[in-house]
């Protein structure tokens, strides 16, 4: 998740446009409402929504992106909610395990080699995942050692 | 036209090999330039990989778009996810250069690097775009004439806009120009453009997810259109398996699901069994039944005009 602009969010606690689009704002029984949990955050006071179901309720649709005249939408907000409750080890147990696989294997599921075969199908193309684990384990380590420079200046 | 590979992503090889099959067919069919490249993994998934490392999400779609640029083939894909998630990054990377810096500079150590010098294009806006209208219309020898079939474009073939910039992203044409160009009345109805909401069974809100489908689904039941035609394996997902689980609760709705590749396919004349029809949880035998009493009744309607333009005035017996 990039980071919040705080201009374009306070925007968005006074205008909430996007509600007669919004998927979950128009359905969810239980009440969906991105502007209460933007106006918390702005007011600092976001801790009780990383472990409520709502921020996990954003479909990602775009659909507020879309209309929104500043091309902000709910969505950041809400994404941002969860890389939080994530970093937290509040994500739902979904998230964990699907993070899990994708993290060991680089995809989301494992190839269906027997219905491939009864189907016909040509054997399937060579994934990246060899690839993929060297390129985590690069990213790891630049990432930790951003960390440590930062602390070094944040030492200084 | 250019050479290209098709991205299946995980959900079509992990969950639904036969539309594999079934968009392999109908490229085969079209004669069309795709080869399988190796070295792809999940695109990946945004909702799931950028809400927990934004950076790795960007470093693993670029990632593959590098594979893309080493091979030198554009991408096709029948996923709408994935496209929209690779077009995002390449969107990203291409206006920011810190960013691509940064990202070539870890993707440098394992013998890549990100250009984004290919197109990246979902299966429908290829095919409308690319393959084209009339060339489709060529292919068709069973068309779907009489047909009610409701289009769900699926959020991610269409939004974000600025990265895919393949259509209106509010009122979208392309998927239902393609329909009609088979033969089929494209239903416009309330719900067309609202998510599918399968997202929700991959947070653990399943009965959110059954919701969202019933809304759809009750829709068009009420419509009485009869099928629904989509082409991603997440709305597909949602509206195939979702609507089994709810008809074996007793709630029944009885509208089959259709790829895109299947109603091509089977309008190019190919077998239900061969495109892989009989996988799918919700049946499409009624479809089918009514698309060939449709066809039966069109040859008879064709040979009778064929008669009444023949010849002039009243016979002389
Ligand atoms: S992206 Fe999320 S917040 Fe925006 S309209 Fe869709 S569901 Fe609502
Ligand atoms: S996302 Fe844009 S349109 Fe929606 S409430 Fe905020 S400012 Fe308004």
């Amino acid at each position: 998740m990039e980071s919040l602009n705080c201009k374009l969010l306070e925007v968005c606690s006074r205008c909430g446009a996007c509600y007669h689009i919004c998927p979950s704002c128009l359905n969810l029984d239980e009440g969906y409402d991105p502007r209460a949990v933007i106006k918390d955050i702005l007011a600092g006071q976001y801790e009780t929504w990383l472990s409520h179901k709502s921020i996990w309720q954003c479909l990602e649709c775009h659909h507020c992106l879309e209309i929104c005249f500043q091309h902000y939408g709910f969505e950041n907000a809400m994404a941002a909610m969860r890389t939080l409750a994530s970093k937290k080890g509040l994500a739902t147990t979904q998230v964990k395990r699907g993070w899990d696989m994708f993290i060991k294997t680089s995809r989301l599921g494992e190839l269906a080699a027997p219905a491939r075969k009864k189907l016909g199908l040509p054997e399937a193309a060579k994934s990246g995942a060899e690839d993929f684990k060297k390129m985590v384990k690069v990213y790891q380590e630049s990432k930790q050692s951003e960390c440590k420079s930062v602390r070094v200046k944040q030492g200084d | 036209m250019k050479n290209f590979t098709v991205f299946w992503g995980c959900t079509i090889q992990n969950r639904f090999p036969f539309l594999e099959k079934s968009t392999r067919m109908v490229l085969d069919g079209f004669d069309l330039p795709y080869r399988d490249v190796d070295g792809f993994t999940c695109c990946p998934e945004k909702s799931l990989v950028n809400n927990i490392d934004h950076g790795l999400w960007v470093l693993t779609a670029a990632r593959n778009i590098a594979v893309l640029d080493k091979s030198g083939v554009d991408l096709v894909s029948p996923c709408t996810g994935c496209v929209s998630n690779l077009a995002t990054v390449n969107g990203e990377l291409h206006v920011n250069h810190r960013e691509k810096d940064k990202v070539n500079s870890i993707l440098n150590q394992i013998g890549l690097e990100f250009k984004g010098k290919n197109k990246l294009r979902h299966l429908v806006p290829f095919f409308h775009d690319e393959v084209g209208i009339p060339a489709v219309k060529n292919k068709i020898v069973k068309p779907f004439h009489g047909m009610r079939i409701a289009l769900h474009y699926g959020c991610h073939m269409i939004r974000p806009s600025h990265a895919l910039k393949n259509d209106d992203p509010l009122d979208p044409k392309k998927f239902d120009n393609l329909i009609r160009a088979m033969g089929a009345e494209s239903i416009q109805y309330m719900t067309k453009l609202m998510c599918c909401g399968q997202g929700l069974d991959r947070v653990d809100q399943h009965e959110n997810a059954l919701h969202f489908a019933r809304l759809k689904l009750k829709e068009l039941k009420s419509l009485k259109v009869d099928a629904m035609a989509l082409c991603c394996p997440s709305c597909y997902l949602q509206f195939d398996n979702n609507q089994f689980l709810m008809e074996k609760e007793g709630e029944k709705f009885g509208i089959p699901i259709l790829y895109f590749t299947e109603l091509l396919g089977l309008a190019m004349g190919y077998k239900p069994e061969d495109l892989g029809l009989d996988s799918h949880r919700i049946e499409a035998t009624e479809f089918l039944e009514k698309w060939e009493r449709m066809n039966r009744e069109l040859s008879r309607t064709t040979e009778l005009n064929k008669q009444l333009e023949e010849g002039f005035g009243i016979a002389q017996l």
